[in-house]
């Protein structure tokens, strides 16, 4: 690996910081509202006051960006951490009680892993209603295999390791025992699989909104701004390229900085 | 060979399965479909009717076997969108995802080839290129597709970005313009139509390209280091005979399992940029069932879509087994 390229992921840890501060402030930096017209419609970027322009309609598109990567941000995070929560509780389970549990639990695991993921996440969220809260229900649906099946590896690994079965000769059972020796050592990997995946989230959020089934126009969502954007692409590129260069930089942000985590834990030998 | 292939295809069963049910209950519980018929204003006697006549106040079962069996004589029900049976719409818009599915799926061979290609050379570019591919796999399709359209339509006025033809529907027995246009002996049609191709496929195309690239390229440089590719070598054979006998047959069979499971963002991305694209297939056809909360046809295009996937990586699956026996045993 060349240094450059640990220094690229060092750069994108930074970077990452500095977007995740400014989508945490990201109200208090603009002095517009995200859906209030606050100059004249198609003002280019760099135009005065409105670093990167204005839509159709007049909207600060800076203030949108920011306001849909808060959005982005918040959304993905939810989705991993429950998708990740749930993947571990029922790969724990799979792995550590094993037996029929295990087999049934792996088999659902399985099936689910079968399915083309985002395809079936489009259809839950038609079913649920459009709106970020049930695209996010349905990313949730189809992400959590991914993590049952690691933990289930990861639990079962671990349960024949040498700390655990010291635990074990020294009467810690049941739940003690996964949760103050096997979990701990589960959890880098599931922290590091985490992070790798919340780039990912972001496009598939980001996508579900550009096919509709987002929150409705014109609420400051990524997705919504790039699709609802396209139709003035050839006179207005800005309108709908910058929400996706948004998305595009988030994820590679995540996935660079993702890459780093798995680099360091690594070298600890975790 | 016979045990894998009945156990694969035994599964293949069970996920097909398991897929339907959740498309019916996503039709039967997601939406209204009593109020998407009769809209919001209907009557309580009316929507009661409606109700039986639907045949929603059976018990689950009942309305499941009744779903199959609609399902298996293509009775899909009415598209609220355009008012035409659903069957009929998805008939005439299949060989278009069809056709764009196939070249994307060349496409992103050829792609992970080239870039494995380049991979492997040893130069000062390949860190420049690994991060223009990891930021190009980080993007999301709908800004790789919008990305084309400003440069080779808006910039470069190379190449068309709306619909399938400059000409009309073909004539044809396929459906795929390229290919009707091939059989029919009219060049200049299936040059037009693989010129509107180009764009949407390697919008398509480019994320599961790279990812196919690395997997190739990490394979590639296992078996060009194997002791099998040395000894190939210590025979005399030249290193191009040797990639290409020993490093790429080795290093295919991870490659094209994982473009089975990349099938599925391909047919993700598909649903997008036929969007951007006006390509008048499914994908165009699901996200206007999404805008008219159509809840019965995104369920049926998603089966559809769904069933495709699945049944391909179970070919990809057998594919293997055929060609690495290895596959067999595991």
């Amino acid at each position: 690996m060349p240094s450059w390229l640990r220094r690229g992921e060092t750069l994108a840890v930074v970077m990452l910081s500095v977007v995740l501060v400014a989508a945490l402030i990201g109200p208090l930096l603009s002095p517009y509202s995200s859906i209030i017209p606050s100059g004249a419609p198609h003002l280019p970027p760099l135009s005065a006051g409105h670093l990167f322009g204005t839509d159709e309609l007049g909207l600060d598109i800076a203030t949108r960006i920011l306001e849909g990567t808060r959005t982005s941000l918040l959304t993905a995070l939810v989705v991993t951490v429950i998708a990740a929560v749930a993947g571990m509780l029922i790969g724990t389970l799979a792995g550590f009680v094993g037996g029929v549990l295990d087999t049934v639990l792996m088999r659902v695991t399985d099936l689910f892993l079968a399915l083309p993921a985002t395809i079936v996440a489009m259809a839950v969220a038609a079913g649920l209603g459009t709106g970020l809260t049930s695209s996010m229900i349905a990313i949730t649906v189809v992400w959590w295999p991914l993590y049952a099946r690691l933990v289930r590896g990861e639990v079962r690994r671990t349960a024949r390791a040498l700390h655990v079965e010291a635990a074990r000769m020294s009467g810690t059972r049941g739940t003690r025992l996964v949760l103050r020796h096997v979990l701990p050592s589960v959890l880098p990997t599931v922290a590091v699989t985490a992070s790798l995946d919340i780039g990912g989230v972001i496009v598939t959020v980001a996508a579900l909104s550009f096919v509709g089934l987002g929150a409705p126009a014109p609420a400051p969502e990524l997705g919504l701004m790039a699709s609802a954007g396209l139709q003035y692409v050839v006179n207005s590129w800005w309108i709908p390229v910058l929400p996706g260069l948004a998305v595009g930089l988030l994820s590679l942000l995540f996935n660079y900085a993702g890459d780093g985590l798995r680099a360091v834990l690594r070298g600890k030998g975790a | 060979m016979l045990r894998f292939t009945v156990r694969r295809i035994a599964s293949l069963i069970v996920v097909l399965f398991a897929l339907l049910v959740l498309v019916f209950l996503i039709s039967r519980y997601g939406g209204d479909p009593v109020r998407g018929y009769l809209g919001a204003n209907a009557s309580a006697d009316a929507v009661a009717a409606m109700r039986t006549r639907l045949g929603l106040d059976q018990p689950i079962w009942v309305q499941f076997a009744d779903y199959l069996s609609r399902l298996a004589r293509l009775d899909l029900g009415t598209s609220l969108a355009t008012r035409r049976p659903v069957a009929a719409e998805l008939a005439q818009r299949i060989p278009a995802t069809a056709e764009l599915a196939l070249w994307t799926v060349f496409f992103s061979v050829l792609i992970g080839i080239l870039l494995a290609r380049v991979y492997t050379l040893k130069s000062r570019f390949s860190g420049v290129l690994r991060l223009i591919l990891f930021s190009a796999a980080s993007a999301p399709a709908f800004l790789i597709a919008t990305g084309g359209v400003l440069i080779f339509f808006v910039q470069l006025h190379w190449l068309p970005v709306s619909g399938r033809t400059g000409y009309g529907p073909s004539t044809g027995l396929s459906g795929m313009y390229v290919l009707d246009g091939l059989l029919t002996g009219n060049l200049p049609y299936a040059m037009d139509a693989l010129r509107h191709l180009i764009l949407p496929a390697l919008a398509a195309s480019l994320g599961p390209g790279v990812a196919l690239a690395r997997v190739l390229a990490d394979g590639l440089s296992t078996s060009l280091r194997s002791a099998y590719a040395r000894t190939a070598r210590s025979l005399g054979e030249t290193e191009s005979a040797v990639l290409r006998r020993h490093g790429l047959r080795n290093a295919a069979s991870p490659a094209l399992s994982l473009l089975g499971v990349q099938v599925g963002m391909m047919l993700s991305s598909l649903v997008v940029v036929e969007q951007i694209f006006s390509w008048n297939g499914l994908g165009q056809f699901l996200v206007r069932a999404i805008g008219g909360a159509d809840t019965a046809t995104v369920a049926t295009i998603s089966l559809l879509l769904g069933a495709f996937y699945v049944v391909v990586n179970a070919l990809v699956d057998i594919a293997l087994a055929v060609v690495d026996p290895r596959v067999r045993l595991s």
